[in-house]
């Protein structure tokens, strides 16, 4: 194993994936930091340039997008009080306020260097947790795969906020998506409206940016007041800090680190949960265990080491169910397996013994490209705080052209484009409808291994019972149950203290 | 009915017409499970839902008109949804464009006209800015994924550009 990570180090170190590896860092950092613009829609920003990429340079231009952009959201939390990414709301509570106490550099490294740690960490766990888990998973079969989709499914739709009942309405809809074209065994076309296009189902992509971009976009401009002139440009506080005491204040907490990371790592592998609620729970969880929770949301640097640690260790977690299961645990893990499967790979149980060269360089990229965020924001932190100022009217028409050409290239033909324009009505119609997204989404995913290990389960034995008596499919069946009942009552408990707002989606 | 049951109405709507359009599928002697199967345990989870969204949003206007005249919302914050829908009016007239003037053109026009819309320039300084950042938009992504990254773009069939 030490000698494939080692090779795969070596292969990703050579400019032709270096390169991009660090170009996918800047991005994902300066994404992170840009408040509104979330990591999914980095990714989905991103993700054309790296079509004429060989699979290894575009997956690891990817991970260096995902990593930048979980570390990056803490730059502007830290900073000026706003998170860029909403998992970055709880560096917000004691970084700015170290901030505001005249310590901007401290706040900041704390927060880059905690994600790099617990990042690094995490790196370990989805090294050597992949391949046993995929072990596992090769013993599934098709009723375990099955019920594993359906467990995933009825999580993410059930732990979504809002109304349980439109979170499991979001995924089937995602579900009904995928029957649209040929069925997988006769390849009778269906629901095809005679036309040859859609023969082969919606294509993934245009559906995927339509429904993100445009719900995130719209609801942005939704807020758009009239003439928007550019903000004046933020001035920069001076960052400069002595590295050494920042790292000092880190590992002399090391319970305080090593928990925070296992809590990111653990909720990373988890479907459903995500990262803002990994962030939460290792805030919650530090105030917890703290001699001085009174410290807390004023400016006590261990709430930005948990925040911190478990963020960028949360994307190490999530990883590992990528390639293990190939499932998504989120929307951004979700945009993340769609840009495997168009670079070719199919992640799941067989990637890593298929093909190791690019597992391994994917582990290789994740882990140096925390180290490269170090460097980047060594040299870039203070000019991030000028990209954020860019104006939404210069922003928006770009990121929607970068859509267009998302959805063209793969394909080259115009018709994906249009599917676009009409996922994005319907990704902002479910979005004023207050519909959960990342069910959606998951239920796009998953909507064709679905039906696939469904027919290949009851073709190979008609028992409907098999579901419920093999017993790591009756156990995932148990869970899924398990999973509704408890946000049903989770929901009834949340129903009386609070009443339906109108909040942001979930991008 | 609030914005719960119009989305469970068009839901349902669209899951009871898929329903229908299911009978029409040819089904083999050789596949005991014909390409109807999947899609009907779908499309009935689907209505099924729906109609408890409906439900459940009727049962809860009953419940809630008593609650509403106790406790007044706070106001909702406004949204410019004109904005909106020029926005997707644009995007649409890009779409459209696109296969007649080409990647170039039509971009350039979009990017003209968003920006516009979203700050409407004044005076020429404005105009200028908005024009060049236009034409720096369509020539750098054009030369950047044309050249570069060899993602071939759309070409006019008008202008064969």
């Amino acid at each position: 194993m030490f000698d494939l990570l080692l090779a795969g180090i070596e292969n990703v170190l050579h400019l032709k994936y270096l390169v991009p590896l660090f170009l996918g860092t800047l991005v994902g950092l300066i994404g992170g930091a840009l408040p509104g613009v979330t990591i999914t829609m980095t990714i989905i920003i991103v993700l054309p340039f790296t079509f004429g990429l060989d699979p290894l340079q575009g997956l690891a231009t990817m991970t260096g997008v995902y990593v930048g952009g979980s570390a990056g959201g803490a730059i502007t939390a830290a900073l000026i009080g706003i998170p860029g990414t909403p998992s970055a709301i709880t560096t917000t509570f004691d970084g700015f306020p170290m901030t505001q106490k005249g310590q901007p550099g401290r706040a900041i490294w704390l927060g880059i260097w905690s994600s790099c740690f617990g990042g690094l960490l995490a790196g370990i766990f989805l090294i050597g947790a992949t391949g046993p888990l995929a072990a596992i998973a090769l013993e599934f079969g098709p009723w375990e795969y099955f019920s594993l989709f359906v467990f995933a499914l009825s999580m993410v739709a059930g732990l979504t906020e809002g109304s349980l009942l439109k979170g499991l309405l979001a995924g089937v809809i995602g579900l009904a998506i995928t029957i649209v074209g040929s069925d997988p065994i006769m390849s009778v076309p269906r629901f095809t409206l005679g036309t040859e296009f859609l023969r082969n189902g919606f294509p993934f992509l245009p559906v995927l940016i339509g429904i993100f971009a445009f719900a995130q976009l719209m609801t942005d401009i939704e807020k758009m007041k009239g003439s928007e002139h550019a903000a004046a440009p933020i001035k920069a506080p001076p960052l400069t800090v002595s590295h050494l005491s920042v790292l000092w204040e880190i590992f002399s907490r090391p319970f305080l680190l090593a928990w925070s990371t296992l809590v990111g790592i653990l909720i990373g592998v988890l479907p459903a949960i995500g990262g803002s609620a990994a962030t939460v729970m290792a805030y919650d969880q530090a105030k917890k265990f703290s001699k001085h929770p009174e410290r807390f949301g004023k400016g006590n640097p261990e709430g930005i080491i948990a925040s911190e640690a478990s963020c960028n260790a949360n994307v190490g977690g999530s990883l590992v169910t990528i390639m293990a299961f190939g499932i998504p645990g989120d929307a951004v893990t979700a945009v993340m397996l769609g840009a495997m499967t168009i670079h070719g790979i199919q992640s799941g149980p067989l990637f890593v013994s298929q093909h190791p060269q690019i597992a391994y360089g994917i582990y290789a990229a994740y882990l140096l490209a925390h180290p490269l965020m170090v460097l980047i924001c060594a040299f870039g932190a203070r000019l991030f705080l000028r990209v954020v100022t860019v104006p939404k009217s210069m922003l928006i028409p770009n990121v929607l052209v970068l859509c267009v050409i998302g959805a063209f290239a793969l394909n080259n033909i115009m018709e994906d484009v249009v599917v676009l324009l009409l996922f994005g009505l319907v990704g902002y119609a479910l979005v004023k409808a207050r519909f959960p997204l990342a069910p959606l989404i998951l239920g796009l995913i998953l909507g064709d291994q679905i039906e696939v290990n469904l027919l290949r389960a009851i073709m190979s034995d008609a028992n409907p019972w098999l579901f419920i008596t093999r017993p790591i499919s009756g156990f995932l069946l148990a869970l899924s149950v398990a999973s509704v009942l408890f946000a049903l009552w989770q929901h009834r408990r949340q129903k009386g203290r609070t009443r339906e707002v109108d909040q942001e989606p979930d991008f | 009915m609030t914005r719960d049951g119009i989305a469970g109405l068009i839901c349902l709507a669209l899951a009871i017409g898929m329903l229908v359009l299911t009978r029409g599928l040819p089904q083999s002697s050789f596949v005991p499970l014909g390409p109807d199967f999947y899609p009907r345990i779908v499309l009935v989870i689907m209505a099924v839902l729906s109609a408890l969204l409906i439900a459940s949003d009727l049962w809860q206007r009953r419940a809630g008109a008593a609650l509403a005249a106790a406790s007044a919302e706070p106001a909702a914050e406004r949204r410019n949804y004109r904005l909106v829908g020029i926005t997707f009016a644009v995007f649409a007239g890009y779409v459209i464009l696109l296969p007649f003037v080409g990647y170039r053109v039509a971009t350039f026009i979009f990017v003209a006209a968003l920006q516009s819309a979203f700050d409407p320039p004044r005076g020429a300084r404005r105009w200028a800015m908005v024009l060049i950042s236009a034409l720096a938009s369509a020539a750098i992504t054009f030369i950047v994924f044309q050249h570069y990254l060899s993602v071939l773009l759309p070409r006019g069939k008008w202008t064969d550009w």
